[in-house]
């Protein structure tokens, strides 16, 4: 046996395929997180009267924001179903 | 301990002058042949376990390093693991001072490794008592170095390579020692070197040189320990004398320290200094009490179960306590050392051209390797900055500040146009070139799953050389059509001047972060504004031709230097995006995947324009 496949074997016994996907995970809950707490941030800004351009540069934040957060979402979706597969397996 | 570079230049003659003595020797004392050659052995068999756990741990270690440094307590222990475990204080320091070259740990964090490592060392004394003169070794030597050459012909990878080497170093090791042990115990029947044992602190002092003057001899403490325990195993020292030898040979390593840190570079000679203050502080501490010391030895030796006449154990027992009681005494002034070290070894003059952080013994040490492309790699971002800068005539000081950017780009850095091509030759192109060298020198060290990185990493250089190169083809019309009296192609270099600008600003705010959100939203945002600029696509460029604005010459100008413009931009982003984000195994990918792709760019300039 190859060591590599050895040591894939030992991760997959000891389940630290999951270890990674966890720790992919939390980074990723951490982001959005924090994209959340901008998002809050930009939206209560464009609450309050602003100029035009200044506006416009929230508004653009705000959906760049709105896009990544959709992007993490999705990502974190995609793990916790590797996840599940690793767990069935 | 052996530290730095100079031992490996030393090795090989060390090697051959032992052996030359041991084949001039045969025939009249064959006994101190016996012992030069198993001296001889001993050596080869460390260089082998040292080459093999670099193989083996595949930057393993080099992460466990890095990671377990950040207080003093934790750079003392993870120091002696790192050194009892791989049975190598040489290749521990080379480590360290590679991380202090790439800045990768601190000057206190590094000390403190050091004064671990000499606490590991101490392991060498334990396995030869212990294993060493308990093991037969005709037993186990032969079977472990014939395994260890049978290893690669059937498992061809590093990691078992490395397995292989280690196996064939344990195994030369005990051969020598076994070599040591039978020349001294043929020694015995000849001369009785114990005989020339002397009492008193006379004794001491006359043992301490002789253990100093072996070592520096040697170019390893390990091998002189081996010496005394094989010796004392068969009665040719006493006790007594063993102790001072012992002591000895901390001192006699000092030299070969200092020694070794005149070919080493300033991290190397601060560490060196530590490391000579250390032993010796520790060695006069020894001397001053070895007495109760050994009186502490006997008393800890009947707790742990070892016999009272088990003298090999008790010096291994000895050669600990004073290492630790050494660690003791110096760490509570660790950071007046330091400060006192940092003021040593400044080097004059440092040339921006030139690299700060490639250092060739990095080369073997994948992962610090990666983290001193990365330094070098900002390094030239840092130079590139600078250039970019000047060449689109701005400030620094004035991009890096909070200034409005419409002030920034009247705030002019130069009447005249500054020499591109200078600044790329003195501040560019050596270190790049010296990045893509090393680089590639590092790349047969590299573990599979790093290459891409470093492939990425030399991506991120050509990057930067190719935003330099196209300002240079910019800054000729930039200038000349920025203070034109035709305001329309004016107000569209100075565009160019401003958007360049605000790019920069980002830059250089995602480069002082650590937010990733921040990072991850300003470069996407820079993106999206890449693209938005961009003249040829927004259809500005049509509509100033359609409407005579400007007349063909500004035309194609603008053409070209537009295309310039977003290269540049395309080619900083690219790289902020490699140089910027953490790199960590499970935050890349997330970084990764985060980063905004062309289709992302056009939804959300698809959103702005509805």
């Amino acid at each position: 046996m190859g060591i590599k496949k050895f040591i894939k074997k030992v991760q997959h016994t000891l389940g630290l395929n999951n270890y990674v996907i966890e720790n992919k995970k939390k980074s990723l809950k951490d982001l959005l997180k924090k994209l959340n707490e901008r998002k809050k941030i930009i939206k209560k800004s464009l609450k309050k009267p602003l100029d035009t351009k200044a506006e416009k540069e929230l508004n653009e934040e705000l959906d760049i924001v709105c896009l990544q957060m959709k992007k993490g979402k999705k990502m974190l979706h995609k793990l916790y179903t590797e996840k599940n597969k690793h767990k069935t397996q | 301990m052996q530290i730095f570079n100079s031992y490996k230049s030393l090795f090989a003659p060390i090697i051959i002058l032992l052996l030359l003595s041991a084949l001039f020797l045969l025939g009249l004392y064959p006994d101190i042949s016996m012992i030069l050659g198993g001296i001889a052995l001993f050596l080869i068999g460390m260089e082998y376990m040292e080459g093999g756990f670099k193989a083996f741990s595949g930057g393993t270690l080099e992460k466990v390093l890095q990671k377990s440094t950040n207080n003093t307590p934790k750079a003392i222990t993870t120091g002696f693991l790192a050194t009892a475990l791989v049975q190598s204080s040489s290749l521990i320091s080379i480590i360290v001072i590679s991380f202090l070259s790439a800045e990768l740990i601190t000057l206190t964090s590094a000390v403190g490794v050091i004064f671990g490592s000499n606490i590991g060392t101490t392991a060498t004394a334990w396995l030869v008592s212990v294993f060493g003169l308990k093991i037969k070794i005709s037993v186990y030597a032969m079977p472990m170095i014939v395994i260890g050459i049978f290893i690669p012909l059937f498992l061809k990878s590093n990691s078992w390579k490395g397995i292989a080497s280690i196996f064939i170093g344990l195994g030369i090791i005990f051969l020598g020692i076994g070599y040591m042990k039978e020349g001294f115990e043929t020694l015995k029947e000849g001369i009785h070197l114990a005989q020339y044992a002397m009492a008193g602190y006379t004794g001491i002092f006359i043992y301490v040189l002789v253990g100093s003057i072996a070592t520096v001899v040697i170019q390893s403490s390990s091998a002189t320990m081996a010496i005394i325990i094989t010796a004392l195993a068969t009665g040719q020292i006493d006790y007594a004398n063993a102790l001072a030898l012992a002591i000895g040979a901390n001192v006699g390593t000092t030299v070969t320290a200092v020694l070794g840190a005149l070919k080493s570079n300033e991290n190397g000679k601060r560490l060196a200094v530590a490391h000579f203050i250390f032993n010796i502080t520790t060695g006069f501490i020894a001397i001053v009490f070895i007495y109760q010391l050994a009186d502490l030895v006997d008393y800890l030796a009947v707790h742990v179960g070892i016999g009272i006449e088990n003298y090999t154990m008790k010096l291994a027992l000895f050669h600990t306590i004073f290492n630790i009681i050494g660690v003791l005494a110096v760490s509570p002034f660790i950071n007046i050392l330091v400060r006192y070290l940092d003021t040593l070894f400044i080097p004059q003059g440092v040339h921006r051209g030139k690299p700060k952080y490639l250092d060739d013994s990095m080369l073997t040490l994948p992962s610090t390797a990666l983290s001193a492309i990365i330094m070098e790699t900002k390094h030239l971002y840092e130079n590139a900055f600078e250039i970019i800068s000047h060449g689109l005539n701005l400030k620094q000081s004035n991009i890096k500040s909070s200034i409005p950017l419409d002030d920034v780009i009247k705030d002019s850095y130069s009447k005249n146009a500054v020499d591109i091509d200078a600044f790329y030759h003195h501040e560019i192109k050596g270190i790049y070139g010296e990045i893509i060298d090393f680089s590639t020198r590092a790349q047969s060290h590299i573990d599979t799953e790093d290459i891409e990185v470093l492939y990425s990493l030399k991506l991120a250089n050509r990057d930067l050389v190719e935003a330099v190169k196209d300002t240079k083809h910019l800054q000729k019309n930039l200038l000349r059509y920025s203070q034109s009296t035709n305001t329309h192609i004016k107000k569209q270099y100075n565009h160019i001047r401003r958007d360049l600008a605000e790019l920069l600003r980002t830059i250089h705010t995602v480069s002082i972060t650590d937010e990733e959100d921040v990072i991850l939203l300003l470069l996407s945002k820079a993106k999206v504004h890449t693209e938005k600029y961009d003249i040829l696509a927004n259809g500005t460029l049509d509509k100033l031709i359609r409407e005579s604005l400007i007349n063909n010459e500004m035309a194609t100008s603008l053409m070209n230097d537009s295309a310039y413009a977003y290269a540049i931009s395309k080619n900083l982003i690219a790289m902020a995006e490699i140089i910027f984000t953490e790199r960590s195994t499970s935050a890349t990918s997330i970084n990764e995947e985060m980063a905004m792709d062309a289709e992302d760019v056009k939804e959300i300039l698809e959103k702005k324009d509805d």
